[in-house]
């Protein structure tokens, strides 16, 4: 089966190749200002890349720091740019304190390698230093400050020593320094040369959040944004090495499986066809030397090796149309038993019905008690599998020898990265260097690094040779970490007063999560209270898709939050105010507050127009008990304006969106989150549906799945975000993921008032009328 | 087998067989890579070039077909990112992760060439292009703002 894996007909030499001797193709970007951006991005479109990938020699202050002496400052980061603004916010941290002028500054990435080589300098906080997200998270402002404000003194302290001036008489802002009484004046730029070398005493403390002055106060737009605009910016995908040769790749369908043959002789005399290679599951892989650990860890069903066949060309379109040509024989494995999904959901909602024998992971009370009498409200609920179906397809390039090898890969965490491709080659960790590219979003998608597994996995079976893998769209929504498929039973009473005496929930999902069902600070106010859960796992392989069974969860809890309510005929928002009261965090009645007011709820609409709402929290901490804490995490309420025509055409006039985040740091960078977020939580809610046929994948592109776009009649015609629910608590918390949760819950609540009926399992437009 | 384009402006050589996607020729051999590949199948339009001054997917054009025509490119829409629908874009910030948006400001270059004045539905019908970061509203205002800047 293998013989012809090494059939590499042409030849290929084997090219030295190092970053510097990237072929650069963009369009001459830098030159001058350019109408229409605010000279905010001169900095980085300067960078001639295209990417941040490649750390550009300059005196450097801190590990995050470097100043060139024509005055620019470039600002490194562990966290890729996945389209949530991540780099953009840390270059931000560091310019609070760093005092210098936004447009000289430009970002780059921390290479994974740098930091193994410096002993983890960057990497100390744990497994999210590298991940793609939290830039305001607490370890991170406090690095990224800190960096700032240590590198700011020691331009001060330089000039102080040039000058002959007491350093504490300079004022360092703008990227000048300046010493008012003597009327010296220099750039960071003239200083940073000699500052990078000044060792101070003791590293100066950052100022209190209060004091800031760009933080907070300003929005800036992303940095890398003059680089899309004219289609510099570089994508894993857009990578080129001299030399390299393109592969796509087929892996099983029936995730899990085996190839039990192909027939390379089919294909091997087609245009630029070199090779066909095998990834072979069962072939044992080298592990990970010493103390060594992949931050995101290895598991057979998230970033485990998988059955493949991959043929490998001179250009991709001749690769493509072999493989789709390559006869192969599969063995569909275990997943064969999962004939059709009308199976798959038969079983996991009878496991979510069978009470009694899930693992309790939350308890107040006595729930059996409590629900033998009292008016009885009953619900079941399920959310299917879903695809990322992230814009750019799975991709990534590599260069294997020996002892080294180079990886260029649009990645949501390249220490994993680099870890994942250390097990796969056998070469140590130490002589692996990731790249990583801009990223055409990640989602959780592009975290486990089980694409980089795949391209490292080709390219070791032609060592010496740079391999471009990229994977068609149709072969990355069949190979997807979907959405966790989810179920959910509820029961409840109500007391007198419409108010829920008890609440049990049987949730089976193929993660065990409760958050947002067992946290919910709803429970602060039901006396008797339980949640358990059950893992149930088909074949299919899953993995966190913006916020990890939140969006499940969410939408469970929230529509039947909403069923209670009409049950009572109290107002849903009411209710939940009521609900709320014994909570001490005032983020979520505020946030409630606001978004009511805002969308003007309650108002008169017209017959089969109608409002819902929806409130959620991600992601906040738990107690050992499993109870929420107070003022962590987002909270993010909405308010969805549903309209039913009397043809029965379902649309969405608007959408009200409000957040507490504590603190909003970047007010047009949350903005751009919140909007997105809602249409993508959405079209996940109201359109989209994985399904299953023996074992594999069924839809594979836009013409069987059903994304949210421009022309479809259920894109939201408005999106309103307000920020008026905002506690100024001092945290700084996430915007990414928050929006995801309550849009469909709010959706399903709106569409219930407006036709009398409810929807409980997603896709909804599936299940409507 | 070589071919000639003209692309933003250009007479360019291809070596490739004619019969290969627009879309790869412009990505593979002649490292435009600014033109995106999503679908494959006409499908999602981040691939949008303008031939003739029309939108067209890119992925599903043979480059034979484009012989003799004047192909226009993201990398060819000004010199200086000042083109209206540049300036549009920046303006409103539209782009997210990005990877969409070289297809959608052709789209929309194709769209203001035919209808200088779009409404909203003419908007939703020539912009169907997907965006998986959700820059929908956004991006229909930007076309609006580019149609008053041209």
């Amino acid at each position: 089966m293998t013989k012809h894996e090494t059939d590499f007909r042409n030849g290929v030499a084997t090219p030295e190749v190092s970053r510097r001797a990237f072929i650069i193709t963009a369009a001459a970007a830098g030159g001058g200002m350019v109408l229409g951006i605010s000279s905010a991005t001169e900095a980085q479109a300067t960078n001639t890349t295209g990417y941040p990938g490649v750390q550009t020699k300059a005196p450097e202050f801190t590990n995050h720091i470097s100043i060139t002496p024509d005055n620019k400052v470039i600002v490194r980061a562990t966290k890729m740019e996945i389209g949530n603004g991540v780099l953009t916010s840390i270059a931000m941290i560091a310019t609070e304190e760093l005092g210098c002028d936004w447009s000289t500054v430009s970002a780059e990435y921390v290479l994974p390698s740098r930091n193994l080589a410096e002993n983890n300098v960057y990497s100390k906080t744990g497994v999210l230093a590298y991940f793609a997200g939290r830039s305001t998270g607490k370890e991170m402002m406090d690095q990224m400050l800190q960096a700032g404000a240590s590198a700011r003194e020691r331009l001060k302290a330089a000039a102080a020593q040039k000058w002959n001036v007491p350093a504490g008489e300079i004022k360092a802002e703008k990227s000048m320094l300046i010493h008012e009484a003597s009327g010296k004046k220099a750039t960071y730029g003239e200083m940073a040369e000699a500052a990078a070398a000044v060792k101070l005493d003791k590293e100066p403390a950052p100022k209190p959040h209060s004091q800031w002055t760009f933080l907070t106060k300003t929005s800036q737009k992303r940095l890398n944004l003059p680089l899309i605009l004219d289609g510099s910016a570089k994508y894993g995908i857009d990578i080129q090495v001299p030399g390299m040769v393109y592969a796509t790749v087929r892996h099983v369908p029936s995730h899990g499986g085996r190839l039990k043959s192909y027939n390379f002789e089919a294909i091997k005399a087609m245009p630029g066809v070199r090779a066909v290679v095998v990834i072979d599951p069962d072939e044992k892989r080298a592990g990970l030397p010493g103390n060594a650990v992949a931050p995101m860890g290895f598991s057979a069903t998230t970033n485990g090796p998988q059955a493949a066949v991959a043929v490998i060309a001179d250009h991709y379109w001749q690769a493509k149309v072999a493989l789709d040509l390559l006869p192969i024989e599969w063995d569909p494995g275990e997943g064969k038993q999962w004939t059709n999904t009308a199976k798959v959901y038969e079983t996991i909602a009878a496991a979510a019905k069978d009470a009694g024998k899930g693992n309790i992971i939350r308890q107040i009370g006595d729930v059996d008690a409590a629900l033998k009498d009292g008016k009885k409200v009953e619900a079941e609920f399920m959310t299917p599998y879903n695809d990322h179906f992230l814009m750019e397809p799975l991709n990534g390039t590599a260069l294997v020898t020996a002892d080294k090898v180079e990886v260029w890969v649009p990645t949501q965490h390249p220490q994993q990265a680099m870890y994942v491709t250390a097990d796969e080659t056998g070469v140590p960790p130490e002589k692996v260097t990731v790249y990583p590219t801009y990223v055409g979003m990640g989602c959780g998608r592009r975290i486990y690094g089980d694409d980089v597994r795949t391209v490292v996995a080709i390219a070791k079976k032609v060592q010496g040779t740079p391999v471009k893998v990229i994977w068609t769209r149709e072969e990355m929504t069949r190979q997807g970490r979907y959405r966790d498929l989810a179920a959910a039973s509820f029961t409840a009473t109500l007391g007198p007063d419409g108010m829920p005496k008890a609440v049990d929930i049987n949730q089976a999902a193929t993660r065990s999560s409760g958050r947002n069902l067992s946290d919910t600070p709803y429970a602060t106010n039901i006396p008797n209270f339980r949640v358990r859960t059950k893992v149930f796992n088909t074949n299919l392989m899953t993995g966190p898709f913006r916020g990890p069974m939140y969006t499940s969860n969410l939408f469970f809890l929230e529509t039947f939050i909403n069923q209670l309510a009409e049950t009572a005929k109290i107002d849903a928002v009411e209710y939940r105010r009521k609900l709320l009261a014994n909570y001490p965090d005032p983020g979520w009645v505020k946030v409630l507050d606001e978004v009511a007011q805002k969308a003007n709820w309650g108002q008169s609409l017209p017959k089969g127009t109608a409002q819902g709402v929806a409130i959620g929290n991600w992601a906040m901490a738990n107690t050992k008990e499993g109870a929420p804490v107070p003022n962590t995490g987002s909270t993010v309420a909405a308010i969805v304006m549903v309209e039913v025509s009397r043809r029965g055409q379902v649309s969405i006039p608007r959408v009200d969106i409000a957040m507490d985040l504590g603190t909003v740091m970047n007010q047009e960078g949350v903005r751009a989150q919140m909007e997105g977020g809602v249409i993508m939580g959405l079209s996940a809610g109201l359109l989209e549906e994985i399904n299953i046929n023996n074992g594999a994948v069924v839809e594979g592109n836009l013409d069987t799945y059903r994304v949210l776009r421009q022309n479809d009649p259920l894109l939201p015609q408005e999106i309103h975000v307000h920020f008026g629910g905002n506690t100024n608590h001092e945290r700084l918390s996430e915007a990414g993921e928050p929006p995801m949760g309550p849009p469909p819950a709010a959706f399903a609540h709106a569409y219930f008032k407006a036709t009398g009926k409810w929807l409980t399992r997603q896709p909804l437009t599936k299940y409507m009328a | 087998m070589a071919f000639e384009l003209k692309i933003n402006g250009k007479q360019v050589s291809v070596d490739a067989d004619p019969q290969t996607p627009l879309l790869w020729v412009l990505r593979d051999h002649l490292q435009m890579t600014g033109t995106k590949y999503g679908c494959g199948i006409n499908q999602c339009g981040a691939c949008t070039v303008t031939i003739d001054g029309q939108a067209a997917r890119s992925c599903n054009i043979p480059a034979a077909q484009a012989v003799g025509r004047t192909i226009v490119t993201i990398e060819g829409l000004s010199p200086d990112r000042t083109h209206a629908v540049q300036k549009a874009w920046a303006e409103l910030d539209v782009p997210q992760c990005g990877y969409c948006q070289a297809g959608q400001m052709m789209a929309a270059v194709g769209l203001l060439a035919r209808n200088p004045n779009p409404t909203d539905a003419d908007i939703d019908q020539a912009m169907n292009n997907l965006c998986r970061c959700g820059t929908y509203v956004r991006i229909r205002a930007a076309v609006k703002r580019a149609a008053e800047l041209v």
